[in-house]
């Protein structure tokens, strides 16, 4: 199989496959886990102000008092590949064109060199945090093989995607193949890792707030 | 086909901003060197012009510091070919153009003489053949109709 | 028939002097990136050259071609070209047909065993016998065989020969394959592209009669001189790339004002060949340059990578099975769901309540 062919492959068969299972395990998952339901709550709520879903989503997504200082790494560090992830997504124009072919949504994008500055802070925030993960004892005996899995999943559609943009290391088209085959994985292994909190986090961090609001708690 | 004619068309100016890529300064110096090599050990040497991105600015750079010398040749060869001579002697400027007048190949040549001004021995041989036949009267082995 | 007057000596009688000669061999370094002394080195041997026999097999193919290498522009090194070689059969350029054309094949083969240039357009089909394109009542694939035999060199002129091109598109019904899947023990240049740029097949031509070599080949084969970059890395709109100005569609502003045909489905970075420095006709333009975006024409199998029209960050073909998919997991979901369920309620069936007395045991 030749170059051409690897790019043919993994834009026809190889998509088909991936977004298949995609959508199958999301499914899958986000029925079996919200009909599994919880018992209903038969006492009277007790409703405290700063006590809701919402405002858990909101402070949930800050670093809890103290945190910040003791694990920079974890927050700033997380939240800058998070961004980072986001804004190369979604704000690329060749990504935003495969949107627009898929589902027929579209909007504008950013110059092209930005998004490239922004990949290469995500790539070095992504091994920071790797690094960090593996220096600090107590993250290294809690680490397993699914988040070192997760993280090259995660890794490898960045660097693989900037070297292609950038005609670096392999040929184009071979560069162009193992990007879109990268993606591909990522996307077969979302419903079935830790990654799947991409779909399911705020929710539930909004359960969490509103059980707890009930018993007139704020978390 | 009214579709092709509403499509309005216009020139842009496209020489804007572009006018030296900065290689003619390397290709001077090189000529220096060649010419240096022509003069002490009598070697000939052509620079392809094409083999570098040159823009419109650079072609009057080189022009300008070059300069025009006494000689100009144009040789009819399936289109023109104009050859001159720079004010810097040695330093020749060839420029081949096919029979559309569009320019097929350039070169700087630092030689004595430029090769595709030179007869070759072979073309001098076939030359005497030439003349001699034109010089010798037809002989009486040629059928003619006697009327000489 | 191959005659034993030098090359110099055949021009020279149709009026094409060696200083000609000299200047399009000057043409000729130009345009293959070689060091101006080989232009008069390649005009020395090249008139001393006897005329070389070449044979032209026309297989599964359109003539596109034979069209494109005849092209020429008031005189120019292709018809140089022909005037230095014998072409001694080509089903559109020669006079003779049928068995006279046939016989004319043998002769020139038999007289040059060994030293022939030979060159293929078209693919050649392997189906039922190869039925599907026969001359003469020989298959394509045995008249193949046959004349490689006293080749000195192959040359695949055009995608067709040198991978299969449209002919071996989905679903192939020919059984149709390239000179180089059947051939295995001659040099075979590969020179792609639908159809390949006139001057860079006759440059190939050139090379392989001058230097008497092969040209440095890619792994695909491909000489690496015309097909060393790919369409995007000489691209003049590669700006635009860069800063990420893409058309959106065929003649909005974008397009007017000359930006990158990316989003139109330009296949410029995959594509390897000489359109975006050599140019057509004559140098006129090329595909980019007039508007539209590159097919890939040079590369195997372009015509199964998917619409000419979708971006190559876009899937190739529809999307499939989604329908299916989503209901494939919306049924295992209610399946766990279920089973789970099950689990919870055997677990609340299973509970028993301890009393402080169980726990003193």
């Amino acid at each position: 199989m030749n170059e051409l062919q690897f790019l043919t492959w993994v834009r026809g068969p190889g998509l088909n496959i991936a977004i298949g299972v995609f959508i199958l395990g999301v499914l899958w998952r986000l029925i079996e886990i919200y009909t599994l339901g919880r018992k209903q709550d038969l006492a009277a709520p007790r409703r405290r102000p700063g006590a809701s879903g919402f405002h858990t989503v909101w402070r949930r997504s800050l670093a809890p008092p103290g945190m910040l200082k003791r694990s920079p790494v974890s927050y700033i560090g997380g939240y800058i590949f998070h961004v980072g992830l986001a804004i190369v997504v979604f704000l690329f124009a060749p990504h935003i064109k495969l949107v627009d072919s898929l589902l027929g949504l579209s909007w504008p994008g950013l110059p092209s060199q930005l998004i490239d500055a922004v990949s290469v802070v995500t790539l070095a925030a992504m091994v920071v945090v790797l690094v960090d993960r593996i220096n600090k004892p107590v993250k290294r005996f809690l680490s397993t093989f699914e988040d070192y899995f997760t993280w090259a999943l995660t890794f490898l559609p960045v660097l693989t995607g900037y070297l292609a943009v950038k005609h670096l290391l392999l040929p184009y088209t071979t560069m162009l193949a193992l990007h879109i085959l990268s993606v591909e994985l990522l996307l077969i292994a979302i419903p079935f890792t830790k990654l799947f909190h991409g779909i399911t986090v705020f929710a539930s961090r909004w359960y969490n707030g509103d059980v707890n609001g009930r018993k007139g708690v704020a978390v | 086909m009214n579709d092709l004619k509403g499509i309005p068309i216009a020139v842009a100016d496209d020489t804007a901003g572009l006018t030296l890529s900065g290689n003619a300064v390397p290709i001077l110096h090189e000529i220096q060197s060649l010419l240096c090599d022509l003069v002490t050990s009598g070697k000939s040497a052509s620079i392809d012009l094409r083999s570098l991105p040159l823009f419109p600015g650079d072609y009057e750079r080189l022009k300008e510091v070059l300069g025009q010398g006494e000689v100009s040749a144009t040789i009819d060869a399936m289109g023109p070919t104009r050859v001159r001579e720079t004010a810097v002697h040695g330093v020749w400027w060839v420029t081949h153009y096919n029979n559309d007048e569009t320019s097929i190949a350039e070169y700087i040549e630092v030689t004595y003489m430029p090769e595709i001004l030179r007869t070759h021995p072979a073309d001098a041989r076939v030359g005497l053949d030439m003349l001699h036949s034109r010089l010798t009267p037809a002989t009486e082995t040629d059928i003619g109709d006697g009327d000489v | 028939m191959s005659d034993d007057k030098t090359l110099a000596e055949t021009l020279a009688r149709r009026g094409v002097s060696r200083r000609t000669f000299l200047k399009f061999c000057a043409s000729m370094a130009t345009l293959m990136a070689m060091p101006p002394a080989m232009a008069a080195q390649m005009a020395e041997k090249l008139a001393k050259v006897k005329r070389q026999s070449v044979i032209w097999l026309s297989f599964q193919e359109c003539t596109g071609c034979t069209e494109s290498i005849t092209r020429s522009h008031s005189p120019t090194l292709e018809s140089l070209i022909f005037d230095a070689v014998s072409l001694d059969y080509h089903h559109t350029l020669q006079a003779a047909s049928g068995m006279a054309a046939e016989a004319a094949r043998e002769h020139a083969m038999k007289d040059n065993y060994g030293k022939y240039l030979l060159v293929v357009d078209g693919s050649v089909p392997t189906k039922d016998g190869g039925v599907y394109s026969t001359i003469a009542g020989i298959s394509n694939y045995d008249m193949l065989v046959e004349t490689a035999k006293g080749a000195a060199a192959i040359i695949s002129v055009g995608t067709c020969a040198a991978y299969g091109g449209i002919p071996k598109a989905n679903p192939n019904p020919t059984g149709a394959v390239a000179v180089s899947d059947i051939i295995k023990d001659k040099p075979i240049i590969n020179v792609p592209g639908c159809p390949p740029i006139p001057v860079v097949m006759t440059g190939v031509i050139a090379h392989v009669l001058t230097l008497g070599t092969i040209p440095d080949l890619d792994e695909l084969g491909r000489p690496k001189v015309f097909f060393g970059d790919t369409i995007h890395d000489r691209c003049y709109r590669r700006p635009f790339y860069d800063q990420g100005k893409f058309a959106k569609s065929f003649d909005d502003e974008g397009a007017r004002n000359g930006w990158c045909l990316f989003e139109l489905g330009c296949k410029g970075p995959v594509t390897y060949n000489a359109c975006a420095t050599t140019k057509w006709n004559g140098g006129v333009s090329f595909p980019i340059e007039s508007g539209h975006g590159c097919l890939g024409c040079s590369e195997p199998n372009f015509w199964d990578a998917g619409s000419f029209y979708t971006a190559l960050s876009m899937p190739a073909d529809p999307v499939k099975y989604t329908a299916a998919a989503a209901l494939a997991g919306a049924a295992v979901g209610v399946a766990m769901s279920f089973a789970s369920r099950a689990k919870k309620a055997d677990a609340k069936a299973a509970h028993q309540t301890a009393t402080v007395a169980d726990l003193r045991k």
